[in-house]
């Protein structure tokens, strides 16, 4: 299949937002032979911070990925409305580093519907080949306020411990378009990332960055520090409303990197994770 | 008290394929570029996380905001974060004046390696605003009052904000550097046929190098492409032929897009180290960098050319080595433009010349023009200003390598600014 349109995406989500319920759909969605668009690759790298060397950002596989999920979560089968779902934590292994040239098929599903002390949260899985090969993993994990999980549903773990982190490694000043601008490069059309107006909406006094922005953002600033084969592992926390000040802190931890993006003068975590060897 | 001086070791070299400007690498930043040449010599050499003495390396068209592009093309790169880096701008100059600069380094004992290279953008050049808004704007930055803003502001006019892109032109001559360079391919009567010849041989004496593996070493791709895509394998001299003159006017109108050298994109890097450094590591020699020389001519009020400096530096190299001209077994000499090389070694062999301007007892001769450029030059691999001289340095040093123990080879290289660099290596 091609790449879905996001925008239609959502805008059939919001209107089939209602009477959803029931278990996780088996459905499996795929394109094979991903072609990743140069100009596109550039502009998403501008855009996070990352150097353009050849080889696809950590985090670009999962744009990739991203339409498939959402595509799948519009299905008038899947139980959850996609309208206020939150991205609470991203699961990211890389087993090599891609090629900006190679074709890629990309596979997502949904699993571990599970509950939460605040509703219930569903994993959007992807996993990325390359040449019949598997190199890249995400596993999105999305919390759905109020909702329920089926009976018999396991306990949510949507908790990624790091250790102490309390000096600043960069101070970003992240400006209120910075979610227009990711949404130009991820194609996530979110409003809630988009004007303080349509992120009011949604119940946030402001427009918030994309989390996934968040983190590529802070994996760029590792640019030449990591391995060729790693996990990266992500909870999001509060919003980061836009514009802000914030601070990356990161340390050498268990053979790879703890890390946050906290507000300045030691605000609250916007994100917190941990980079792991395999 | 000083150490004795030992001779730097060039262990190898990478750089990226080069690129003629607004293709392949038209998205790419000059940091882009520049990390990328290091990482793949990382790669090469196994230097992931290592410290090395020193990164030297720079940028011709640069924005001011990258005041210390080495220094973060190297945080972002694959080395050691603890590896100083520092910046090098001397027009083309810059590549082999880094290489200069850390071989003497290591020289003096101060460091045991380093790094050089160069890197250069023209499809990703810095814009700045111009000259006239820059100073409304600094007006405007001082003024402390309302009233002062407002009187700042009055000064802005509708033509202020025509932006600034850099040219090639020579700031006191008002000239590109292709009319300069006509004007000494009339003075040295360079023909159109001999121009376009060596123009030829270059993307030959290329295409030959790539078929032969001679790059497989030298040269990592980089965003999709392997080869410098302004090679032009199957040209020839009735192609050649057929493109209009761009430079020059009348019949010395010789210089055509073909015999002059693109715009383009790429960047290099070429490790150096002490024999002992290389040794412990299991790294091969390719070449030591014997000595090397600058020189200036006056191109505005002298009367000589702009890109005659190497002219000028080679004799006083030699004679510092007591060498003569053909006590080389390569030679290197950059192909800013095909008249510009033929300019020079027609200038090497001009008695009076030789005699009047530089003051020697004689001409230097003639060379063995199979012994020139033999794995192709800018001509046909293009030329990022800065990057040309860690390719050249590379180049030549695998070429001696091949060629076994006691080979020499001469480097020149012409800048803007009426300047030159050129250097000594030997197997």
């Amino acid at each position: 299949m091609t790449a879905p349109s996001l925008p239609r995406l959502f805008l059939r989500a919001a209107l089939t937002a209602r009477g959803r319920g029931g278990a996780l759909p088996g459905t499996r969605l795929a394109r094979a032979g991903v072609a990743v668009d140069p100009a596109r690759l550039a502009a998403y790298s501008a855009v996070c911070g990352f150097p353009l060397t050849g080889e696809l950002p950590v985090t670009f596989p999962h744009v990739l990925a991203f339409p498939l999920q959402t595509a799948l979560m519009t299905e008038r089968a899947f139980p959850l409305a996609l309208p206020g779902l939150v991205h609470v934590r991203q699961q990211i292994s890389v087993v090599r580093p891609i090629g900006a040239g190679e074709p890629l098929d990309v596979e997502v599903w949904a699993e571990r519907f599970a509950t939460h002390r605040r509703g219930a949260t569903v994993d959007l899985c992807a996993a990325v080949s390359a040449g019949g090969a598997e190199v890249w993993r995400g596993r999105s994990t999305y919390l759905a306020r109020g909702a329920t999980a089926p009976d018999g549903a396991p306990e949510t773990d949507v908790d990624v411990p790091v250790g102490a982190l309390d000096r600043a490694s960069a101070r970003w000043r992240v400006s209120a378009d910075a979610g227009r601008r990711y949404a130009r490069v991820s194609g996530d059309v979110n409003p809630i990332h988009l004007s303080a107006l349509s992120a009011r909406a949604f119940g946030f006094p402001r427009a918030i960055a994309h989390g996934m922005w968040v983190e590529a953002r802070a994996l760029a600033a590792l640019s030449g520090r990591l391995p060729d084969a790693f996990t990266v592992d992500v909870a999001f926390r509060k919003p980061l409303l836009l514009p802000s000040t914030v601070e990356l802190a990161t340390v050498r931890a268990g053979g790879g990197w703890d890390l946050a993006v906290h507000g300045s003068h030691a605000g609250p975590d916007h994100l917190v994770g941990t980079i792991r060897l395999d | 008290m000083a150490a004795p001086t030992r001779k730097a070791a060039i262990v190898g070299g990478n750089r990226t394929p080069f690129a003629r400007a607004n293709s392949v690498y038209a998205r790419a930043s000059n940091q882009d570029m520049l990390t990328a040449a290091i990482d793949g010599l990382v790669a090469r050499f196994g230097l992931q996380d290592q410290q090395v003495g020193e990164v030297a390396a720079g940028a011709v068209l640069k924005h001011s905001r990258d005041f210390n592009l080495t220094r973060e093309a190297v945080l972002g790169s694959r080395l050691s974060a603890a590896t100083p880096a520092y910046d090098v701008q001397q027009a083309c100059g810059t590549g082999l004046e880094a290489a200069v600069l850390v071989a003497n380094k290591i020289a003096l004992g101060q460091v045991e390696s380093g790094i050089a290279g160069g890197v250069d953008t023209a499809s990703d050049a810095p814009v700045a605003v111009n000259e006239d808004l820059r100073r409304v704007l600094m007006e405007l930055n001082r003024a402390k009052t309302v009233q002062q803003r407002i009187k700042a502001l009055s000064g802005l006019r509708p033509g202020h904000l025509s932006p600034s892109v850099p040219s090639t032109s020579e700031p006191r001559t008002g000239l590109s550097m292709g009319e300069h360079a006509a004007i000494t391919a009339a003075q040295w009567e360079i023909g159109r046929t001999e121009q376009d010849e060596l123009a030829l041989r270059s993307h030959q004496a290329l295409a030959a190098a790539y078929e032969r593996g001679f790059f497989d070493d030298l040269v990592t791709p980089y965003l999709g492409l392997a080869r410098d895509n302004n090679l032009r394998p199957d040209t020839s001299m009735e192609k050649l032929a057929k493109l209009k003159p761009v430079f020059g006017t009348g019949a010395d109108a010789t210089m055509t897009a073909g015999n002059s050298t693109p715009l383009t994109d790429g960047a290099s890097a070429v490790l150096l180290a002490s024999d002992e450094w290389a040794a412990e590591r299991g790294l091969p020699v390719l070449a030591h960098l014997v000595d090397a020389q600058t020189a200036a001519v006056d191109h505005v009020h002298g009367g000589e050319g702009l890109l005659m400096a190497p002219v000028h530096a080679v004799p006083v190299l030699l004679a510092r080595n007591g060498l003569t001209l053909q006590d080389f077994d390569f030679y290197e000499v950059h192909e800013a433009f095909a008249s510009t090389v033929l300019a020079t070694l027609k200038a090497w062999e001009d008695d009076a010349y030789c005699k009047d301007t530089l003051g020697l007892d004689g001409a230097l001769g003639a060379i063995d023009r199979s012994k020139l450029n033999v794995a192709g030059s800018s001509l046909a691999a293009g030329h990022p200003f800065a990057a040309t001289g860690g390719r050249i340095v590379a180049t030549l040093a695998k070429l001696l390598a091949e060629a076994g123990p006691g080979k020499r080879g001469l480097i020149s290289i012409c800048a803007a600014g009426g300047q030159g660099v050129v250097a000594v290596l030997e197997s």
